[in-house]
């Protein structure tokens, strides 16, 4: 599959902080990319490098099969983290406006401000100043309006930010129309549900080093399985299969039964927790195997105090 | 249509949409007009104040009542005159040839009336009628001490009026001492009028004690030169030098004025609104779509383009009002002043300083700007920013005064300097030459500034530099 966007030793500095180091990776066309990270990682500075706000300090970007330049930036939609329209403007003009720099014509890209909104519910407030919308109003125009030019590559910084639930699941289908439409899209987040729903390939960064790419699967493979079980009594599980290889640790009582979790490690499935448990005599009353998240993937590659929500 | 222009035509279109812009259209007219036409109405409206004068002896209280006439005739020449020559200059001579051959001043302005009313009816209708600025009347005591009453406001004359001062004229050891008796204590013209007939009265005296004739007495001290100031370039002529010739002058100050005051507007303007879109967190937006040097030209003129709107409405509104009043001051010196603007010179001297200037200081404010966090930062940034504006100003006076002075001549070179030198330097005479060296000089200064700015705008919106992480303080709001 051809690349849309391909970032290859990309290095940010301010002053004497790097933010970026040595990050490569890939976007194939069509594909929704997430890009991950903890506050700090290096995500917007990596996606304003790559729409050529920000100048890399080392590396190379090849955007839609060139350099970044205006004429390669005309395709490309970006929704910034910080985000904010011109108050005064109402919902259809700061759509058009912005579909306009991008080079659409002024009756299309009113034409299509129109529709954008009228798709997204937002048809009767067309006329309004962004001033007087809702702040998650105001959001929705804006990603419309990195939209609204039809662009070949979308890029996102933390679109779900900000976002009660119901939007952030109307944005999760914006995406994937975008997607659906032939769009490649790339987006930053810190929420890992969002990625895990929505993403083909993924990018983790931590201390803006690259800490993993690839698919959603691969990195969960990546992650220790575990599963969840409940004995009667006052049963000692851990201590039972200790000997047998297994890292189990108590979780807590629950409705008269102690709750436990146990780590799938070292090439040992379920089905032999199962086997050992029986061997061993446990008095079950639950047994639970849990599929890894991508969270407990991340966990497990870059350790807990650089995930996202750390010391938050 | 190119990023620039949307750039501009946003930019104009938000300014224009706000309250505030209407506000500044209508009342700065409003505002301008009261500023002219309110000291000349107040000074109609005020009667004029009543003085009186006690005098020991009859030769000092004539003399200065004579002055009291003196001025109020030469008030009314003056306001006649300078009527007769703007109004109706073809008869202006003949109207004041009437003035001077009546007996008094009444019938001095009845006589000018009455040449204007046969030979230019049109321009009766505001023919002046000059009212005194002091009316002497009788004392109503005959004692200073008693006419304290009248002078505080307690008691008023016979006919109603207050007395507005007393002039108590005594005679010291032989010589005259003014004692100016009044509630207005910072208004002291009346003492100086006497002051002025009583020295003039003690010359005439000690003439005479000399035994000089009083007549001739009279003339000596009536001797005064007569003043002619000429050009002596040859295009020129011969002839003194008059509003036609001074009239580019005033222009080009007129012109010098108007774009000190247009850049110092837009200044605060520029500055709020870069400041209003790093609020609005859009320029990463924007930036995407446009480079910091088109933005920062699409801002410059957007921002010239409500100027623009501003001043043609102004000269419009102006050019009406002037024309309405030229259909009766033909040839007059409102003609002479229209026609001293559009003098080839002053209109390149004009363009050049006008634009280049324009476009260099509101590149600065704009680079400024995106320095700035916040309103209240920009507004510490515009103390200084008015210095660097008014250094220009302070230079204007001398190169009025001396247009080829040394010091002008070298400041003229400096990019800050020029456009308002180059406009006051014009009307005296430039080599078309030095014009054109400081129009390519602008050029490349504006050239340069304006990729300055832009790398610092880019510095300032995308890479957070501030005014405050400059000075190492942490900035706030």
């Amino acid at each position: 599959m051809n690349a849309a966007l391909e970032a290859e030793g990309l290095v940010k500095r301010y002053g004497a902080r790097t933010a970026v180091q040595d990050l490569s990776f890939s976007v194939p066309q069509g594909a929704i990319y997430g890009v991950l990270g903890p506050n700090g990682a290096g995500k917007s500075s990596t996606l304003r490098m790559l729409v050529g706000v920000l100048r890399p300090t080392a590396g190379k970007i090849t955007l839609l099969g060139g350099p970044i330049s205006r004429q390669t930036l005309q395709h490309v939609g970006y929704l910034p983290e910080e985000r904010g329209l011109y108050r005064s403007m109402t919902a259809r003009g700061a759509i058009a406006y912005l579909a306009r720099l991008k080079g659409t014509p002024a009756s299309v890209a009113y034409k299509r401000a129109d529709a954008l909104l009228e798709a997204h519910g937002l048809g009767k407030m067309r006329h309004k100043k962004i001033k007087t919308l809702s702040k998650g109003m105001a959001q929705k125009v804006q990603v419309l309006a990195s939209i609204a030019h039809e662009p070949d590559f979308i890029i996102f910084d933390e679109p779900f930010s900000g976002l009660d639930p119901v939007n952030q699941r109307v944005l999760e289908d914006t995406i994937r129309a975008q997607a659906a439409a032939g769009r490649t899209i790339l987006f930053s987040t810190h929420v890992m549900e969002h990625a895990e729903r929505l993403c083909d390939r993924i990018l983790l960064i931590a201390h803006g080093q690259k800490a993993f790419e690839g698919t959603v699967s691969e990195a969960l493979a990546l992650a220790p399985s575990v599963a969840m079980l409940e004995t009667d009594g006052e049963f000692d599980l851990a201590a039972a299969l200790a000997p047998r290889g297994f890292n189990i640790e108590f979780d807590g009582v629950e409705h008269g039964n102690k709750r436990w979790r146990a780590r799938l490690e070292n090439g040992k499935g379920s089905r032999q927790l199962l086997a050992a448990c029986v061997e061993a005599g446990a008095p079950l009353s639950l047994f639970e195997p849990a599929r890894a998240s991508l969270h407990e993937a991340f966990v497990s590659l870059v350790g807990d105090k650089a995930m996202p929500g750390a010391g938050e | 249509m190119s990023q620039i222009l949307l750039v501009a035509r946003r930019d104009y279109l938000a300014y224009v949409g706000a309250w505030g812009f209407w506000l500044s259209l209508i009342t700065a007219p409003l505002i301008i007009a009261i500023l002219m036409f309110a000291p000349i109405l107040l000074a109609r409206a005020e009667p004029p104040r009543v003085l009186t004068v006690l005098a020991e002896r009859v030769e000092d209280s004539g003399a200065v009542t004579r002055a009291f006439d003196t001025m109020a005739y030469d008030d009314a020449r003056r306001e006649v005159n300078a009527y007769v020559q703007a109004a109706t200059p073809a008869i202006a001579n003949e109207a004041m040839a009437a003035f001077d051959g009546a007996p008094n001043r009444a019938a001095a302005i009845q006589a000018a009336r009455h040449i204007v009313s046969m030979r230019a009816p049109r321009a009766l209708a505001a023919f002046p009628n000059p009212s005194p600025r002091y009316l002497l009347v009788d004392p109503p005591v005959t004692d200073i001490e008693a006419m304290r009453p009248y002078l505080d406001g307690r008691q008023g004359l016979a006919d109603g009026r207050t007395l507005y001062g007393a002039l108590n004229l005594r005679r010291v050891d032989g010589a005259p001492r003014i004692e100016y008796w009044s509630v207005n204590l910072s208004h002291d013209e009346p003492s100086n009028i006497a002051r002025r007939a009583l020295r003039l009265e003690m010359q005439r005296e000690a003439l005479t004690a000399q035994g000089v004739d009083p007549r001739e007495a009279e003339r000596l001290q009536a001797l005064d030169p007569s003043v002619a100031q000429l050009d002596p370039r040859p295009s020129a002529g011969t002839g003194e030098v008059t509003l036609r010739q001074r009239a580019p002058s005033f222009a080009a100050l007129a012109l010098a004025f108007v774009l000190w005051s247009v850049v110092f507007s837009v200044a605060n303007m520029l500055l709020t609104g870069v400041i209003e879109e790093k609020s609005n967190k859009i320029l990463d937006t924007l930036l995407t779509s446009v480079t910091p040097l088109q933005m920062l030209i699409g801002k410059l003129l957007g921002v010239a383009g409500v100027s623009a709107t501003l001043f043609l409405f102004w000269g419009a509104l102006g050019g009406t009002l002037l024309s309405m009043a030229a259909t009766s001051m033909a040839d007059s010196f409102v003609g002479q002043i229209a026609a001293a603007f559009i003098e080839p010179r002053l209109i390149a001297a004009f363009a050049i300083g006008f634009v280049a200037g324009y476009l260099m200081y509101g590149a600065i404010f704009l680079a400024l700007g995106s320095l700035c966090e916040s309103i209240q930062e920009a507004q510490t940034l515009l103390g200084p920013v008015a210095l660097v504006l008014a250094m220009p100003m302070m230079l204007i006076t001398p190169a009025l005064d001396n247009p080829n002075a040394p010091i002008i001549e070298m400041a003229s070179w400096v990019p800050i300097f020029t456009p308002f030198l180059l406009l006051i330097r014009a009307p005296a005479g430039l080599p078309w030459s030095e014009i054109a060296g400081m129009g390519a000089l602008m050029f490349g200064a504006v050239i340069v500034i304006l990729l300055l700015a832009s790398q610092i705008f880019r510095a300032g919106v995308v890479n957070q530099l501030s005014v405050s992480s400059l000075f190492g303080r942490k900035a706030k709001g």
